[in-house]
Formats: C-alpha cells, structure tokens, sequence
C-alpha cells in the first residue's frame, strides 16, 4: 500500500459567494522512500495540493471539495483537528519557500527546534537540545551546538533552509512535502540542500513530495513527476519516461521553453498566451488557448485521460505519440 | 471607480456605517442650520433663563435664556467649519513639509528636526501657547490647531514618501528623465491619496476634541459664538443647576468624535497594506 | 575594433552599513561593486551574470545613476557619466535606459498606460501634439505585441508578462542607445519568460541597441548574450565571447555556476556539482582572492594574493591564480 494516496481530490476558493474551483480531480500515490515531483506555474494549484495534504487550508477562505487524502491508511480530510495536528509535524512535516519568514525571528534557533521536538515527543529540554544539535549536524550545519544559540537573522539563507529542514526532520517524517524549497536560493546553494535532501531520504527512507516551478530541479530530484495546469494534473509518468516522450503539449511546451545552458537556440519555442487567472472560466479542455494541437472538439469537451505503459498517464484530447 | 465603490469599507461593518449615518445628520444640522434651529442662537430671554428642557425649549435653555437646542445646531456648523479648516491647513502644510523632507535629503535633516521640536510640546501645550500669542478668532484657532496636527501629518507623509521614494516605479520614473516635480507630484503624490483621505479624516476628529478644549479654556473661539466647546465653558458654572447645559453639547462631541474614528478606522482598513502601520493614529 | 559604446573602468560602488546598536559605530562598508571593467561595443549584448549579492544589480543600477558611484569611470562614447551632475545627466537618461525586474512594482499603479508611455515622450520632447505621441505609443505597443487599444487601461488589469512588455515599450519608445535589462525576466513563470525573451531578443536585433543583460539564471544569459561577465563579491571573475565562457569556462567560480544549474535531464540526477561551504557576504569578503574558502583548487596563494585579470585570449579571461593548473574540461561536457 501506498504511503500517500491521494484520490480526486478538489479545493475551491471562496470569491465574493461563489466557489472557484482551484483543483480538480488531483490524485497521485506516493510510496516510502520515493520522490514525486510536482511541476507547474503559478496558479496551477501544486501549493495548494500541498496544503491540503499538510491539512492547513483550515479556516481559509481555500477549501476542500472532494476527494480523499489517504495517508498510512488513514484518511485525512476526515480525522478530527486534533488528532490531525499530532500527525503533523510528526509523521509528516513541510518546508516552504520563504526561510525567512519560517522562522519566529525573536527565538533561537534552538529553542524553536527544542519547541518541536517537545511537542511530539515527551523530552526533557536538556535532552531536546542534544537532539537538536544532532538534527543540526545532520542537515550539515558547521559547529551545531553553538548554531544553536543563534537567532535566524543571524544565518544565511542557506543556513536558514537547513535549520527548517532539520525542524521538518526532527521527528523522522514517513513523509516530507517540500514547496520550492530552493527557489529563493542561489544556485550553488540550491544544489547543496538539493543533496541534503536526497542523502536525509536515503538515510530515513522517508518519501517526498517536492514542488516545483523548475523542471531541472524537478528533473534532477524526483522519480515520478505529475505536471499540473490550472488545477489539474495533465500528465504524470517517471522521471524518464516523462523527459524522454512527453506526451501532453503543455509538457512538451514547458520542456521547450526552458533557456538551454548547453546549447543555444535563435528563438524558444515559447507556449503562446498567457497563464490563465484563477477566476477564469475555461470550457473543455483548460490548455485549449494556448495549444498548438487543440481543434475545436477541445474547446467543448474535457479530456479524458489516456494511460500508456509504465504508468504514464497524460489529461489530453490529441496526446503526442511517443518517437519511434 | 463608480460612486458604491467609496461605500465598500462601510460594507458589513454596521458599526462604521451607523457613524457614516450620524456625520451625515450632523452635516445635514450644519448646512440647513438657519431651517432646522427653532430660536435665533444669540437670541436673549431674560424670563426664560435656565429653563429645563421641554415645551418649546426642547434641550432648555442656558442663563442667559438662550434656546440650547439652536446653540447645538448653530455649534454643528462651527465643528464643520473648524475641522475641513484644520484639515486643510494641516494636509497642506505638513504633506508639503513631508514629502519635500523625504525627497531631498539635505532639507529633510533640517525640517524634520524642527518638525521633532514641535512635537516635544504636548499637542495642547503647544496650541495653548500659540492662542495667547493671538487674538480669539475662528481662523486663528484653526491655524493653531493646523499647525499642532501638521507635525504629526508631516511624520507620516515623510515615513510614506520614503516608502514611495524607492518604489521600482518611481525609479523607473528617474530612469526616463523625470524631474523632481514630476516625480513628486506626478508619481508620488497620486499613490498617497487615499492614506491621505485616513488621515484627514483623523484630524478632522482631533481637531474637534482640541478646539473644544480650547475653548473650554476660553482661549479658543470668541465667546459669543455657539460652538460646542462654547457652550460647555459657559456651563460649567451651572452644572449643578442646569445639567443639560453640559449634557447636550457633550453628547454631540463625544458621538461626532466616536463617529470620525469609526470612519476613519474603516478607511484605513481599506487602504493599500503598505501604509497601514503609519497610520496608527494621530 | 571601434571604441566601444559604454567602457566600464574600475567601477567602484560602497555602501555605509548601518549601525548593529542604535549609538554603536558604524559596521563596515559594504563594497558592492569593488573594481570592476568592461565594455559594451554599438549593438552587442553583455550578459553579466553572478548570485544574489555579487553586485551584478548594483552595476546596473550605478550606471543609471540610481546608486552614486563611490569612484572609477563609465564613459559612454567617451563622455564619463559619473562624472555628471544628475541635472546634466537627465538629457542623456534617453540613451541609457533600463528595465526593471519586477513587472508589478515598475508601473505607476495610479497611470494609464498612455500615461506611462507618453511621459518619456514629454520629457525628451520626442512628441510635439498629443496625436504624434498617442500614435507613437500605438506603434510600440504593437511592437512589443500588445494591442494598441489598451492603452487606456491601469497597470493592474494586466499580467505580469503583460506588464514586461510595457514595460520594454517604455524603455524602447525612447530609442535608447543602450539598455540594461535588471532580471527582467525572473520574476515570471516559464512558459511567459520564453516569450519575453523571444522578444527581448528580437527588439534588440532590429534596433541593434546595445544591452547590459543582468540575471542569475545562465539558460538565459546564454540564450541572449553574445559576450559574458561572471561576477562574485564585486568583482568580476571572468569575461569571454558567450561560446568561449560556456565551452570552456577558466574560472572555477563560473565551473561551479555551471555545474549546479539544474538541467531538465534525469539522467544528471546524482552527479550535482559538490559545491564547498557558503557564499560569502560582501560585507566581508574573503582575503586574497575572494573565492578561495569555496574554490576546490585553492592554494596557499589564493589565501593571501587577489589575483589579477589576465587575458587567455583576445577577448576571453579571467581571474584566477591556478587557471593554469585547472582541469581542461568540465564534467557535464
């Protein structure tokens, strides 16, 4: 059994009375150990997926239309609030974009890990502390016991990422959902926590669902990719199945689109149009605007889907055929 | 924009809109006062000196037989008259000195120090203070409290223009030539609009309570003129005698004040985010 | 070869830090840009490309005279205009133009578009009646492929990539001779940053203006760049032609940069680039050559001497004590 079993799940906003339907019919299944990469553009929706599985749309305006969210066997969207936050955090825990703002800037990094730990687990704080500086030196932080008196101000971006990494593994996750972990990151920074990632899920066999604008990034971590267009997943397959005959012409187009550091090119082929806004109503299928293959049957009918071997899965009317 | 949109910060709060509701009366008292006030306010009646409300004197009278009531709405175009004057005077002087310190550095140094001087005088120290300098006339109170309110004006819209100043599109604006007024009054000025519209309508509310004061402390408006602040000073004498001397005039400014803050309250909460925190209060 | 059209000489921008106490002294200066030479020939593109903090983005910014230059010279076609004062440099922002990165932040909120268009046009009397400038403002609307009709919209009724090529359309209704483009397409999705690319780089070869194209993404450098500077901790690292630097990159900084860039290819999944330790800050910088804590192949040298910019070829070089000793290929070739 899966560890992460999410099935048609649907999350609307609330705008002004009416509900604006944000996801649509989004199921995937992580297994332990695995990478699942979620790549998409703004608006797309892989955040919110995110959340809903983390269980923090509570009390938004967001919220969750339908569809289950099975993890470990349990499903999620039903389980009372408390027993869903003694899930968080402990067998499942985030790391967002932003590890400024993550952070509580007048507490120590130490104590704010300290605070995590003792919530899951009954610790003495001496004893939390030592575990912290553990999690500190496994998430490569250089002289972990005196890190742990900093303030985050204190630390590099970088530094920062690490220090919400080692609180998201504090209680050894079966589970880690990663929302662009490195996209305020440099480059070299971005690889060395990339790295740390993929060494930390070796060592805990934990499974990670990593969102992503950047498909290198998406590319290089994951094993199984599902790619989301205005709510809904258009194609999922494996990592290599996926980059070597993408099927759905978003993918093939966003695949296009990305300036190439190894070759050059006169013009990209750029996807026409622009990314739809979330109050936008579109008939059949949602990419039919900007889709060089679509004909008038897509502009009416909504795909259905069409699986092909080693479960790749494409949301398409004219799926590209994959090279001979 | 069309004219509901000026409504939406009054949408579902019932609060703001019922003080919306009674500035809205008080200005109706204000501009139909000669219609609506059944005495002439100055009108003497020996006989009726002090009567109680009720009969013809709905609110009483006051020692010298004048109709309170009248007073009250004659008083309600004064409070109008002081507030827009102080508002103007203030918002002119202080969003000038404000966003001239921010732009030009150099100057700023210069201006804001003595803007802070100002603001070491307690508010009413300082309006006591200028008001002995000068005679009790209606434009010489709202000068006085327009100069009280430019200093806090003048922080805010320095703190804002700073905001402003380094805003991309302001550079933008650098970058294709604009001159200093240009910048300022082209790109600057129109974004500090509505946080500007928040803060008069805080100074309108403050001004209230510090003529009131100083008239009180007979130092604001010539007696004879039926300002609520008037009228309480005069009453003091016969609090015990005539309560509703005190209590008519009371009840007005304290509702009209509680009235602007609510407003005030609902269009800060209505304005750009970035603004916000600047004005906190006056 | 002709005299260049801006020539950068030893650029030099520092900032005063704050005070860490409300009385304390003074931190130290924060050397942004510490040294730093180039120049732009008639119609070339110079990607200048470095992490957040490097200075790339106050290079940019001090050539506009936005940050004042601490010392050093940028002549543009030999006149030094740091060297102005900004009254007498206002003429000549027509000919220095630049675009911003964020597209919801550079538009005057409160302006219609033909507002925001027309001011340049006002300001550098390029229009004489409102109908030549309103036409003028048609044609480059269509250029940069936006319907001429919108003019009379509010910046908020448009998406970011909408707003990016207004945003070009007021940089180029001035027919600049040199424009520096500030990241101007980081801040948008992928699928809208091709176009805008596309488009960058198409307006740029019909009006052959000259381009000082910052960012951090070297996919995008190399797509529009026809020259390359590297730079780390305000300096720059290296310089060369665009297939020079990415074929054979001399510097280990600019081998790392490539290295780490992620490439949408699994097959290069585990074979990261291993870089060592942090950036560090320009606050303060490394002794000697100020990448050694991070670089695999410094020496006792590199700890204490700041190496020299030293030529490999014509116009291809780089700084760097050990170029010698570097291995001759990088490792996702």
């Amino acid at each position: 059994m899966a560890l992460l079993e999410v099935r048609n799940l649907c999350i609307a906003v609330g705008s002004g009375g009416a509900l604006l339907p944000v996801v649509e019919d989004v199921s995937f299944t992580v297994e332990a150990g695995r990478t699942l990469g979620i790549v998409g553009e703004s608006g797309c929706g892989k955040s919110l997926t995110s959340l809903a599985i983390m269980g923090l749309l509570e009390g938004s305006q967001v919220r969750i239309t339908g569809g289950e969210i099975r993890f470990a066997g349990r499903e999620l969207t039903k389980l009372p609030a408390a027993e869903r936050r003694a899930i968080m955090g402990d067998q499942m825990a985030m790391i967002f974009q932003e590890p400024m703002t993550s952070l509580n800037p007048v507490y120590r990094i130490g104590d704010q890990i300290v605070e995590v730990l003792r919530q899951h687990r009954s610790m003495s704080r001496r004893d939390a502390l030592v575990r912290a500086a553990e999690l500190l030196a496994l998430v490569r932080i250089p002289g972990p016991a005196e890190r742990l008196k900093s303030y985050p101000h204190q630390l590099s971006g970088g530094m920062r990422q690490r220090v919400m990494i080692a609180m998201a593994i504090a209680c050894d996750p079966s589970l880690l959902i990663a929302d662009e972990p490195t996209t305020a990151l440099d480059v070299t920074v971005q690889a060395q926590i990339l790295d740390l990632l993929a060494d930390l899920q070796a060592r805990t066999g934990m499974a990670v669902v990593l969102i992503s604008h950047d498909l290198g990034v998406i590319a290089e971590t994951c094993q199984t990719i599902a790619v989301m267009y205005r709510g809904r997943i258009v194609e999922s397959a494996s990592a290599a199945g996926l980059f070597a005959a993408p099927r759905h012409p978003y993918t093939s187009g966003l695949m296009a689109s990305i300036p190439d550091a190894d070759a050059d090119c006169e013009t990209l082929p750029a996807i026409a149009g622009r990314v739809p806004r979330i109050d936008e109503r579109i008939g059949g299928c949602a990419f039919h605007p900007r889709c060089p293959r679509a004909a008038s049957r897509c502009a009416i009918e909504p795909p259905a889907t069409a699986t092909y071997p080693e479960d790749h899965v494409v949301l398409c009317h004219f799926p590209e055929e994959a090279a001979p | 924009m069309n004219t509901l949109a000026l409504f939406n910060p009054f949408s579902g709060r019932r609060l703001a809109f019922l003080g919306l509701v009674w500035l809205g009366f008080i200005l109706i008292c204000a501009l139909a006062a000669p219609l609506l006030a059944p005495f002439d306010p100055l009108a003497i009646a020996p006989v009726d000196r002090l009567s109680e409300p009720g009969g013809s004197y709905w609110f009483g009278t006051d020692n010298f037989g004048r109709d309170t009531l009248s007073r009250c709405i004659y008083g309600a175009r004064m409070a109008l008259i002081i507030g827009l004057g102080t508002v103007a005077v203030s918002l002119t002087a202080g969003s000038l000195i404000g966003m001239l310190s921010a732009y030009f550095t150099r100057l700023g140094h210069v201006l804001m120090r003595v803007i802070d001087v100002l603001m070491a005088f307690p508010a009413l120290l300082l309006a006591l203070v200028l008001m002995t300098l000068l005679e009790r006339s209606v434009a010489n109170t709202i000068i006085v409290i327009g100069i009280v309110y430019t200093t806090t004006t003048a922080r805010i819209l320095f703190g804002m223009t700073l905001k402003l100043k380094n805003e991309v599109f302001v550079e933008a604006a650098v970058c294709s030539g604009a001159g200093h007024c240009s910048v300022l009054f082209r790109h600057i000025l129109p974004n500090l609009i509505s946080p500007l519209l928040v803060q008069a309508s805080f100074i309108f509310a403050f001004a209230q309570l510090q003529a009131a004061a100083l008239d009180f402390l007979g130092l604001g408006l010539p007696p004879e003129i039926p300002s609520w602040g008037n009228m309480l000073s005069e009453s003091r004498i016969y609090v015990t005698r005539a309560p509703w001397l005190l209590i008519f005039p009371g009840i007005l400014i304290i509702f009209s004040v509680f009235s602007m803050n609510l407003v005030g309250d609902a269009l800060r909460d209505s304005i750009d985010p970035r603004f916000k925190d600047d004005i906190a209060g006056v | 070869m002709t005299a260049p059209l801006l020539a950068v000489r030893n650029l030099k921008t520092h900032f005063r830090a704050g005070r860490s106490w409300p009385f304390g002294p003074r931190a130290a200066t924060l050397k942004a840009v510490d040294g730093v030479s180039f120049e732009i020939q008639a119609g070339e593109v110079l990607g200048l490309v470095g992490e957040s903090g490097c200075g790339k983005s106050t290079v940019g910014r001090t050539l506009t005279r936005l940050e004042p230059s601490t010392s050093g010279e940028a002549l543009l076609e030999g006149q030094d205009i740091l060297q102005l004062s900004q009254a007498a440099f206002r003429p000549l922002r027509g000919q220095i133009q630049m675009i911003f990165q964020d597209p919801f932040a550079s538009l005057n909120p409160r302006l219609t578009i033909e507002q925001t268009l027309a001011e340049p046009l006002r300001i550098h009397r390029l229009a004489t009646t409102a109908k030549e400038a309103r036409a003028r403002i048609a044609e480059i609307l269509t250029l940069v492929g936006l319907d001429p009709k919108v003019m009379t919209r509010h910046p908020h009724q448009f998406s970011g990539g909408q707003r990016q090529r207004i945003a070009i359309a007021r940089v180029m209704i001035l027919s600049p001779r040199l424009v520096i483009a500030d990241e101007p397409v980081s801040a948008l999705d992928v699928s809208i940053q091709a176009q805008v690319l596309n488009l960058i780089k198409e307006i740029q070869r019909k009006s052959s203006v000259a381009m000082l194209f910052i960012s951090h993404d070297l996919g995008v450098v190399r797509h529009i760049s026809d020259r390359v500077a590297v730079m780390y901790l305000g300096r720059i690292v290296e310089t060369g032609p665009k297939a020079e630097v990415f074929a054979r990159p001399s510097h280990p900084y600019t081998r790392l940069l490539l290295e780490s860039t992620p490439r949408p290819d699994p097959a290069r999944a585990g074979r990261r680039a291993k870089a060592l330790g942090e950036p560090a800050s320009a606050a303060a910088p490394p002794p000697g050559c100020s990448f050694h804590p991070r670089c695999p192949f410094a020496t006792e040298r590199c700890r204490i001497e700041a190496p020299a910019y030293a030529a490999l070829s014509d116009n291809h070089g780089s700084a760097c004590h050990n170029i010698a000793a570097l291995p001759g290929k990088q490792a996702n070739e």
